[in-house]
């Protein structure tokens, strides 16, 4: 399994906006005033970010799909809400994970206790519409989708997207504690699933 | 990563190495086009924020002010100079009558002075009594709010007292000039808005 940049094809004529002179700060500014070029160009900037963080998340291409949809969606209704105190990509995560959360209870998707899910992904075989050319990352992405719910969303947020703890935090709406104890598990079954030695606080 | 401890260690570092972005697969701009075209932003046309508390507000407040003063700036100086003109028509018809020689003012002569009191004794009056009306509003406003408002006044004033000075400096500057004639109609605003304010509602935070 994997994700990102070589994993898929761009979509035909989606070239990313890549306008080194219009910063997100501009971009905004303009869409609050509601000029919905300026807010194309920040969803053409920030959608694979946000799908990516969907994808790991919910682990379904479809879901991870509508969630970014409405993560955009709910974005441009809540534009004069952004105060602009933390990163217009920060809060749209923020958004998308919502969204995530959201999606989960009411379809009922926790994977917590559905172990035929992660067996499934586990057992998930090689498919000639994606390419395993980095075995490494591939282990990794694969590992990191059999994960138990919260140990996985904590893993992707930490350590793929960079979020501190109390950020991680806030985003699930868990506490502190629960997440650094997400986050230890979620180490643990990776290393255990990818055959790596264990680290001291691992253990 | 927040927990320094796995910073080096091999997991982190290919978790860390995984790629951010994902395209999706098919253009989804064209469904969240559609969905907030049905549902237009709402522009906040009275933001309370501080005056200079973040960039896109000074950007969006700047370009306010530049466009929305233009006519007023129009007016104003047209009715300034006609009542120049009609002052000095005036005082050469007197001239004449009295034959007394007086150096007559310029036409356009700018004033050395670029505070409130050029706009002329009926908006000082207005200003005054809105001031008055002011003061005794916010008194009944809470705490937070008063602080919020008298912060805003401040900052317009501050702000009307900065242009003023560069405006004494480059006096022919149609920016200036309109970005001075346009925190006047703030300040004038801001204390119009409080002085709505009923004194049996003390609790307004929507300014």
């Amino acid at each position: 399994m994997q994700y990102g940049a070589g994993a898929n094809e761009p979509v035909p004529g989606v070239a990313r906006a890549e306008d080194p002179l219009l910063s997100d700060a501009s971009l905004v500014t303009a869409a609050r005033g509601g000029d919905m070029r300026a807010f194309e160009r920040l969803y053409r900037t920030h959608s694979g970010k946000v799908m990516g963080l969907c994808l790991r998340m919910t682990r379904r291409r479809d879901v991870a799909e509508d969630c970014v949809q409405q993560t955009f969606i709910r974005a441009w209704r809540n534009l004069q809400a952004f105060e602009g105190r933390s990163a217009f990509g920060t809060w749209l995560h923020r958004i998308a994970v919502n969204e995530v959360l959201s999606h989960a209870r009411n379809h009922g998707t926790r994977s917590e206790s559905n172990d035929e899910a992660i067996e499934n992904a586990l057992a998930e075989p090689a498919d000639g519409s994606k390419e395993h050319d980095a075995g490494e990352v591939m282990d990794v992405e694969r590992a990191l989708a059999t994960l138990p719910e919260g140990a996985r969303h904590v893993v992707v947020l930490q350590a793929v997207y960079g979020y501190s703890h109390e950020e991680c935090a806030d985003m699930l709406g868990i506490a502190v504690g629960t997440c650094k104890a997400q986050l230890h598990r979620g180490r643990r079954l990776l290393r255990e699933r990818m055959g790596l030695t264990a680290e001291a606080d691992d253990e | 990563m927040s927990d320094q401890r796995h910073k080096d260690d091999p997991l982190s570092q290919m978790l860390a190495s995984l790629p951010r972005e994902v395209p999706p697969e098919r253009d989804l701009w064209q469904g969240i086009q559609a969905e907030i075209a049905k549902t237009p932003i709402v522009t906040d046309t009275a933001p309370v924020v501080h005056f200079a508390s973040t960039r896109w507000f000074q950007i969006a407040a700047g370009l306010l002010l530049v466009l929305a003063t233009s006519f007023t700036t129009f007016v104003v100086t047209r009715q300034s100079m006609e009542k120049d003109a009609a002052m000095q028509m005036a005082q050469q018809q007197q001239q004449s009558q009295q034959q007394v020689p007086m150096a007559a003012p310029p036409l356009n002569a700018m004033p050395a002075s670029f505070g409130p009191e050029v706009l002329g004794a009926e908006y000082m009056k207005a200003r005054s009594d809105l001031n008055q009306r002011f003061e005794e509003r916010i008194k009944s406003l809470s705490p937070s709010t008063r602080a919020k408002l008298e912060r805003n006044l401040a900052d317009l004033r501050h702000a009307a007292e900065e242009i003023s000075k560069t405006l004494a400096e480059n006096p022919s500057d149609p920016l200036l000039q309109d970005l001075l004639m346009s925190t006047y109609q703030r300040e004038l605003q801001l204390l119009a808005d409080v002085s709505e304010v009923p004194l049996s509602n003390p609790v307004r935070t929507d300014l």
